[in-house]
């Protein structure tokens, strides 16, 4: 039975959540820190600061310079990586339990002192934008996402390039950066969780002095306006000549973290596109072997969130793989799932539930992840039994709630544009990008603010 | 216990990993090889099943066959339609996966650990009784068409990487690519199939590794008695071809329609069993793991030269190759990004290495071993690893004491021998031009 094990919670005046749990089938102590922000504070029109910043975060921070600092970390065995995600920097780290007082003295100088040096911004920057290209060059699919929620979202923070575009990207500043480290990092923001091989006493200690001292920003950050509802159905194809397969990605808006019916909404999920008999997978890798594979997923935020679709096929197949996912789609809403069905994703959900909660870097993660949006330990104990009494009713009312008409959804393709673009007429009114251009949406970086 | 905030872990002291003795390991009547780990942390069990057959055990007109295999484990035996095996798996709580590679086709399954006599009755159905449809063989070529256009024709890395290997092995079979040729992917017959599987996934061709929440005893019961009645067969023809020493380098320069030039120096490097493993390992993250590895401070942090710097060591059965790939900024020379490569390694071989490198390349090998063994799944799979590469799976646990035996000049004599311009393969994928100032 997976229950959340004993652990403990502290607050500290400045605001700071520390929780540490003891665990120890092997000698390491893992951390997960999450501060409240991200990419959500972002200047309007100029994603990627926060992911500039977290990046910068290990680049020098206290006595050590960049390299002293990866030094500190890999010399112990260790490692310590910063990013942003929509609503969070986080930092991930884990070390041998030995050295888990190196392990907390680098963090709290990574984010209290950190050097945020000009010329360490200058490289970061200028690698981040070859990397987008790199990705361009070889996996278009990992930018579907950064495409699809810009046509989803628009200008909410949900419709943002976490890691910035190439664009934005060159547009950014070391004065942005510092001051979004002013604005966005500080003490009440921070949630830390240390998890392993802890001397529970000790660690106490060391995380207060690491940060009790350590000062509040100067204003919360802004709750979270409600994301647009779904636009009109429109496809944007990004054009990437001689292209072989076209990546597509079909999505909406979604349900939030706080959705009740959780567990119904992941058995559904399950089903539909989430694991290798799938209705989807079923329609475009095992009966027509038109995919090596298909998928669908729910990314819930604090303020909602998105379903997408995302699959690839052979240049010539791309219109019908699309007809497939949406006609799949349809079907699900229309016939819903039996009985047979429910039971076996049950049992797939219950059955790998331990598995995704198996280490401590994994329970550091998941306490992280409940903290942060305030879900509580139930979340997690409670999860088993959520399961257990989804019934076809409740599917259905999921079924209505969280997944989209097809019409209500809007498409992105990657492929060879003068191959494809008339397979993708009758699915609704098309804008063109070329995959090279240095945004990920029509529009120009340095639109006013999201309403 | 705990140290204080400056304390440095300078002193490395290897601590054997717990667990030896509770580890049961059988060789069934027909050849087949188990080994069971018991550990109840979670409630679920992780099993492989590793047949000793890969893209080695091909020859030209039917390479991709033992990655098609893999596939085809997947539709149906005579006692099972197509689709079954995932949807019984899946209805009790399983999930799957598969891999090839040069050397070994490794199944895995995840599921809890009530389902242990269901995995295991598929599993042995599906060694046993494997069907052939051939309309599924039609399908199934669609979809492993579909993998190789992902991995290979529009990933550059897979693209350069494939004509490398075609070009740095004039003989032994190491030099087809796994996924296979898209001519012999469309070309390969039911016979060819039928004739692979016989051979390579008799019982004495396979180790099965579970680890999790099993009692050892009933577990190596309910292997017995799924898997002792498959028949043995002769086993499989050694693989012969020996690939003649390398006496000159080898360049392939590709020209295509991207942003990122790519740089790959793949070198002959030994099998996996080689004596020098841990020196190859900890010398790879010594040049390449890390912001503060060599590699990575010349010539991404220092020089600019690279936007990325990555290798991998080819671990299998015969000597292989160890790779050193970059990625280069758009518009960066290859060539000179080569060169300033070249001169790194050549300091090594010259200066060795420093001790502090040393340590710090012991230390993250050992919280990567640590973390494999915080999982059923890593158990399961160093288990595999240790058993068919390196015929003892015992030896997993002294892999701490291997790592701390290696000295500076171990890493030095090892890069001495690897890191030799006459016995590397070059390749060189820059930019046609074409979409050169990013489009505009």
């Amino acid at each position: 039975m997976v229950r959340v094990p004993a652990h403990e919670r502290l607050e500290l005046e400045n605001g700071a959540t520390l929780i540490l749990l003891p665990r120890r089938e092997v000698p390491l102590v893992a951390c997960q820190v999450l501060l409240r922000g991200g990419a959500g504070g972002d200047p309007p029109g100029l994603p990627g600061v926060a992911s500039l910043v977290a990046a910068l975060l290990e680049k020098g921070a206290g006595r050590r310079d960049a390299y002293a600092f990866a030094e500190a970390v890999e010399g112990a065995g260790g490692s310590f990586t910063a990013a942003a995600a929509p609503e969070a920097v986080t930092v991930r780290s884990q070390f041998m339990a030995r050295d888990q007082g190196l392990m907390l003295e680098l963090l709290a100088d990574a984010l209290r002192t950190p050097r945020l040096a000009a010329e360490e911004f200058g490289h970061l920057r200028d690698r981040q934008i070859e990397f987008i290209k790199a990705v361009k060059d070889s996996e278009p699919a990992e930018l579907l996402d950064a495409y699809g929620r810009a046509l989803l979202f628009g200008r909410h923070p949900y419709g943002r390039a976490v890691h910035g575009s190439e664009s934005s990207l060159a547009a950014i500043t070391p004065v942005d950066v510092r001051e979004y480290y002013r604005a966005q990092l500080g003490a009440e923001r921070l949630l830390l969780v240390l998890a392993g091989d802890l001397d529970l006493r000790g660690a106490e200690t060391a995380v207060r002095a690491a940060f009790s001292t350590w000062p509040r920003t100067p204003a919360p950050p802004p709750p979270l306006a409600s994301p647009p509802a779904a636009p009109a159905r429109r496809i944007l194809l990004v054009d990437a000549p001689g292209a072989t397969q076209s990546h597509f990605w079909i999505g909406a808006p979604g349900v939030d973290k706080r959705y009740p019916r959780r567990a119904a909404l992941d058995l559904v999920n399950t089903l539909f596109g989430g694991r290798f008999t799938s209705l989807l997978n079923a329609e475009l890798r095992i009966k027509s072997g038109l995919s090596y594979g298909a998928r669908s997923g729910f990314v819930r935020g604090s303020a909602g969130g998105d379903f997408t679709i995302r699959s690839f096929v052979e240049t010539p197949n791309t219109g019908q793989a699309i007809r497939l996912a949406l006609q799949a789609l349809e079907r699900l809403r229309g016939e819903g799932v039996s009985s047979e069905m429910l039971e076996s994703a049950r049992a797939y959900t219950l059955g790998q539930y331990a598995l995704g909660l198996e280490t401590a870097a994994d329970w550091a993660a998941a306490l992280a992840e409940v903290e942060f949006f305030g879900l509580g330990a139930r979340y997690i104990d409670d999860y088993p039994a959520e399961l257990a009494a989804v019934d076809r009713d409740a599917a259905r009312a999921v079924i209505a709630e969280a997944f989209p008409d097809p019409r209500d959804t809007v498409l992105v393709v990657i492929g060879d544009a003068g191959r494809i673009g008339a397979q993708l007429g009758g699915f609704g009114p098309m804008v063109r990008m070329r995959l090279t251009d240095a945004q990920f949406s029509l529009e120009t970086a340095g639109d006013e603010a999201f309403p | 216990m705990k140290r204080t905030a400056l304390a440095r872990s300078a002193v490395y002291c290897p601590a054997e990993p717990a667990g030896r003795e509770q580890v049961h390991a059988r060789r069934l009547a027909n050849g087949m090889q188990i080994i069971v780990w018991p550990v109840h942390h979670i409630p679920n069990v992780a099993l492989n099943l590793w047949v000793r057959a890969g893209s080695r055990n091909e020859r030209p007109g039917i390479t991709g066959l033992a990655h098609f295999f893999e596939h085809m484990m997947f539709n149906g035996t005579r006692a099972r339609a197509p689709g079954e095996f995932d949807r019984l798996m899946e209805a009790q709580g399983g999930a799957n996966n598969a891999f090839t590679s040069d050397d070994v086709t490794v199944y895995e399954d995840w599921f809890p650990a009530s389902a242990l006599e269901l995995v295991l009755a598929l599993e042995a159905d599906r060694v046993a009784n494997l069907a052939f449809a051939p309309e599924l063989i039609e399908s199934e070529r669609g979809v492993v068409a579909s993998e190789r256009r992902l991995r290979v024709e529009d990933n550059n890395h897979g693209l350069l990487a494939e004509q490398v290997q075609a070009a740095a092995f004039t003989t032994h079979p190491y030099r087809f690519p796994t996924i296979g040729w898209p001519d012999d992917i469309r070309a390969w017959r039911l016979e060819d199939l039928q004739r692979f599987h016989r051979t390579y996934y008799a019982p004495n061709n396979l180790t099965l590794t579970l680890a999790g929440d099993v009692d050892p005893d009933e577990a190596l019961d309910l292997v017995r008695r799924y898997f002792e009645p498959i028949a043995a067969q002769a086993p499989p023809l050694p693989v012969a071809e020996r690939e003649p020493p390398q006496l000159a380098e080898r360049r392939v320069r590709m020209r295509r329609k991207v942003q990122t030039p790519l740089v790959q120096c793949a070198y002959k490097a030994p099998a996996a069993a080689d004596e020098r493993a841990s020196a190859i390992h900890l010398l790879m993250s010594v040049l390449m793991e890390g912001d503060a590895s060599r590699l990575h401070r010349a010539l991404v942090e220092e020089r600019r030269l690279a936007i990325e710097v990555g290798g991998h060591w080819q671990e299998g059965f015969d000597p292989g190759l160890l790779w050193v790939s970059l990625t280069l900024p758009q518009d960066a020379d290859p060539d000179h990004a080569l060169a300033v490569l070249d001169a790194q390694l050549a300091r090594v071989i010259a200066q060795g290495v420093t001790q502090a490198e040393l340590e710090r390349a012991r230390n993250l090998a050992m919280v990567g071993f640590w973390k494999r063994l915080a999982t059923i799944d890593g158990k399961a799979h160093l288990l595999g690893e240790y058993a068919v590469f390196h015929d003892r799976w015992a030896a997993l646990f002294d892999a701490p004491a291997r790592l701390a035996a290696v000295s500076r000049e171990e890493l030095r004599a090892t890069a001495a021998t690897i890191f030799v311009a006459s016995r590397r393969t070059v390749g060189i994928l820059a930019s046609s031009g074409a979409t050169a100032g990013a489009g505009r």
